[in-house]
């Protein structure tokens, strides 16, 4: 449940949105999620996890809901 | 450990072999010292054969806002265009802040460089650059620089761009 309030925060500051509107989002859903928001969401979630992610799984995280089933793999239970 | 790679005294050629920047939009005379993740410094010469001063500004010559800015961003570049799988590659502006103009840059008088790099990470890099003048802050800025080759690598699938 911890992880799940990190994970939500990293959407919330880098996107600066409701954590309301994290649920379902997409990428591109948003003017924020573009390809450049993508990097900074990535290394904010990889900053805030103490992890590196591959490169595939950065090109598979498309929606928040992804990113949740994209981080079991490197042991974070969200 | 991996070694720091460490490039010194890079004339104008040399630097062209790193960036894609061209004469009349190339803005880098000399890299005295680039740092690979790190820094770099160098400098720019403006002559009052700058193809930018006749026309700003006729009775007044200095250097453009948007010279100052390149000049700065240029040097910058070299601060992760020299990691090797990174030279010679296209790079695009993502975003300019806290831009502050000190100082009118005249004819004849030189702009060293200084650029740090705060981080790079998948073709995405910050950090901030200043330049001087006389040893006197002219200008600065913080930068996000793209390197959209390496960045597309890294889209998700569902994109639309």
């Amino acid at each position: 449940m911890v992880n799940l309030e990190k994970y939500t925060n990293v959407f919330v500051s880098t996107f600066s949105i409701t954590e309301e509107q994290t649920k379902g989002l997409k990428y591109q859903d948003i003017e924020a999620w573009d390809s450049v928001g993508h990097m900074g969401l990535i290394a904010a979630i990889e900053d805030a996890f103490s992890i590196m992610l591959e490169p595939d799984d950065i090109v598979d995280f498309s929606s928040f809901e992804k990113g949740r089933d994209i981080l079991k793999k490197y042991n974070m239970e969200l | 450990m991996t070694e720091e790679l460490i490039l010194k005294n890079l004339d104008a050629y040399e630097i062209q072999q790193y960036q894609q920047n061209r004469y009349p939009c190339f803005f880098v005379d000399f890299i005295e010292e680039a740092i690979a993740g790190k820094s770099a410094k160098g400098y720019k010469n403006f002559t009052y054969n700058e193809w930018f001063f006749p026309a700003h500004f006729e009775d007044e010559p200095n250097v453009p806002g948007f010279v100052q800015i390149e000049t700065l961003t240029q040097v910058f570049l070299m601060t992760f265009l020299t990691f090797p799988e990174n030279k010679g590659k296209k790079t695009g502006f993502v975003s300019v802040k806290n831009a502050n103009f000190k100082k009118k840059i005249i004819p004849g008088e030189r702009m060293d460089i200084e650029a740090t790099l705060a981080s790079y990470r998948r073709g995405l890099a910050q950090g901030k650059a200043t330049g001087y003048v006389k040893g006197e802050i002219a200008c600065r800025i913080e930068l996000v620089i793209a390197i959209p080759d390496i960045m597309k690598e890294f889209r998700p699938k569902s994109s639309k761009e």
